[in-house]
């Protein structure tokens, strides 16, 4: 995956869900002049544009808090939310939609830029963390057969448990695979898989 | 002696949805203003600007802007709703003008240019709930409007209700102006809640209590009904019948034993007609013209930063009582008071706190589990400032 910079901003695309009559303008004025396209949208149209999004800005005071659709909720880009009522019940909405950054009303050209920052950043580490998150989800599922593995290994070879267990991962680093990997041939195979090269 | 002139911006929607209110702040200030320009106390006049923005939100912006830049008003007294309180603000601040703010709102707001006059929710929805808690039922049926009082009025209400291990039992929610009310009335009648907190605004709130009545009339029922926000002009339009045995909590009625009410009243229903009432935004509106009036012969000036410091603790003996502002927060020192509605427009007291209550706009002092222990005794825990409480027959 390649890591653009937050600080890049050209050529990104932006969905405005705003109602304001003058702040629509600041803010389309200001993603122009930082060199990004712009899709504009009702807050009360509940459909969402079939265009890629880099980036919503939402005004959070546009749409009631007890709305059974936000028009927003099916397409997956950092929320820069734009805030004028700061009462907890609004604030606890804003939450649900998970804002990457924020602006606080009336917006003034200076801001913009940061909080578009912020929200490329913030995406880009969410999108990095749920990924490792998965590599973890998927070795706490293959534990099972790690453990399995080195149980094999023990009644096979007569080892400790410790034993197995390094024998194994030395074997996988040799081949260059995961422990969770070789454990998985260990049972399919019944035995330590008898290769020299790299697994895929 | 020629009294010199000091422009005053007056932004009430005299059309729209909620005319009926922005009539009655209108006329208030308007009453304030010819005070002030007859008494022989200020060597100042007001030269009252009137704007109507007709209940449009972005309409106050531009006349707010049209204040400031054709009459160069440094004060303007206004608005209603927080959707166009939120609108002005922006100009008041950039240009560093005073808005006078009559209506309570929900809280959570500070602007150094809004003098916030009405009631902040520590002052409402607070002793409200603790009077429902300890005489009425901890279970309650919400129904409001669906815009931001509502929401936030009902989550002040479910955090204490639910500390003190009581229910929601249900959120109705209408759009403004809605006035099918008709299922929710049913729902309410075949599920006998023991209580049931009315935040509809305007017409929406008329044919629901006459529904509500009827309804329970004709189902020999009897539900409390509590409300943060009705007031006398409101019980005539709603009618004889359904307008009587609303617990309402409101900083004024117009029936307050005080020697300021009784002769405010006077001069309003002689300049307005006896049949006519006082409700709180209007009492309120009165107050922020008088508030402005005496900061600026405090301050020798109608300049803002010198009236702002001026007005700052500086008590004024109103129809509602004693009320000060907080120069910590731009709210005002007032009285909390529970009333319920009665026969011919009118609201008995039963309850009112001794003495003038911080205001707290953020409830940064309200502890939800203490707030929902008893009114009259251990509720004091909830406040940090000391909150005596006097019953009133």
């Amino acid at each position: 995956m390649t890591r653009s910079s937050p600080f890049s901003v050209r050529g990104r695309h932006a969905l405005m869900v705003m109602k304001d009559e003058r702040e629509i303008p600041i803010v389309r004025r200001q993603l122009h002049r930082l060199g990004m396209s712009v899709t504009e949208l009702d807050p009360e149209q509940a459909i969402a544009p079939d265009v890629p999004v880099d980036v919503i800005i939402l005004d959070a005071d546009s749409i009631p808090i007890k709305s059974d659709t936000a028009p927003t909720s099916g397409i997956n880009a950092p929320v820069i939310a734009l805030i004028g009522t700061e009462t907890p019940s609004r604030l606890k909405w804003l939450l649900d939609l998970r804002p990457a950054s924020f602006l606080i009303k009336p917006l003034r050209s200076a801001g913009l830029y940061t909080a578009l920052v912020v929200a490329f950043d913030c995406a880009q580490r969410r999108s990095e963390e749920a990924a490792y998150l998965e590599k973890l989800e998927d070795r706490v599922r293959a534990r099972r057969l790690v453990f399995a593995a080195v149980l094999q290994l023990m009644r096979a070879h007569a080892l400790s448990e410790e034993d197995a267990f390094t024998l194994i991962r030395q074997t996988a680093m040799r081949h260059r695979t995961t422990i969770e990997q070789l454990s998985a041939e260990i049972i399919a195979t019944g035995g330590m898989p008898n290769r020299s090269s790299r697994t895929a | 002696m020629t009294k010199s002139s000091i422009p005053l911006g007056l932004v009430f929607s005299r059309s729209g949805p909620y005319a009926m209110m922005g009539r009655e702040m209108e006329k208030s200030a308007l009453m304030a203003v010819d005070e002030v320009n007859q008494s022989d106390e200020f060597d100042f006049t007001f030269t009252a600007h009137l704007r109507d923005p007709g209940g449009i939100v972005p309409a106050y912006h531009s006349a707010c802007d049209d204040l400031i830049r054709q009459e160069r008003v440094g004060h303007i007294v206004g608005c209603y709703t927080s959707a166009s309180r939120k609108q002005v603000i922006p100009i008041v601040e950039r240009t560093e003008r005073l808005l006078w703010h009559p209506a309570r709102y929900e809280g959570f707001e500070s602007s150094d240019n809004v003098i916030y006059v009405g009631a902040a929710p520590n002052h409402t929805v607070v002793p409200l709930v603790r009077h429902m808690l300890e005489h009425i039922a901890s279970d309650v049926f919400c129904v409001g409007s669906n815009y931001v009082w509502t929401w936030e009025t009902n989550r002040v209400l479910r955090e204490i209700v639910t500390s003190a291990g009581g229910r929601i039992l249900a959120e109705r929610l209408l759009e403004l102006g809605e006035t099918a009310v008709d299922h929710i009335v049913k729902e309410i009648i075949e599920r006998k809640p023991p209580a049931v907190f009315n935040t509809l605004v305007g017409e929406s709130s008329y044919v629901f209590m006459r529904a509500l009545h009827e309804a329970s009339v004709r189902a020999g029922l009897s539900i409390p009904t509590l409300s943060c926000s009705l007031c006398e002009p409101e019980l005539k339009l709603i009618g004889p019948a359904a307008s009587v045995g609303c617990i309402t909590s409101s900083a004024y009625f117009e029936s307050i034993e005080e020697k300021e009410n009784r002769a405010f009243v006077a001069r309003w229903k002689a300049r307005h007609g006896t049949d006519s009432h006082v409700s709180v935004d209007g009492q309120s509106t009165y107050v922020c013209v008088m508030l402005l009036a005496r900061a600026i012969r405090r301050a020798g000036s109608a300049d803002v930063a010198a009236v702002r410091r001026a007005a700052a603790n500086h008590r004024y003996d109103s129809p509602q009582g004693p009320i000060w502002v907080d120069p910590d927060n731009n709210h005002c020192f007032l009285t909390p008071r529970l009333a319920r509605s009665a026969p011919g427009c009118q609201f008995r007291v039963f309850w009112e706190a001794h003495a003038p209550e911080r205001p707290d706009p953020y409830l940064s002092n309200l502890d939800p589990a203490s707030a929902g222990q008893k009114l009259d005794k251990g509720g004091d825990a909830a406040m940090k400032q000391p909150n005596h409480l006097r019953l009133v027959k």
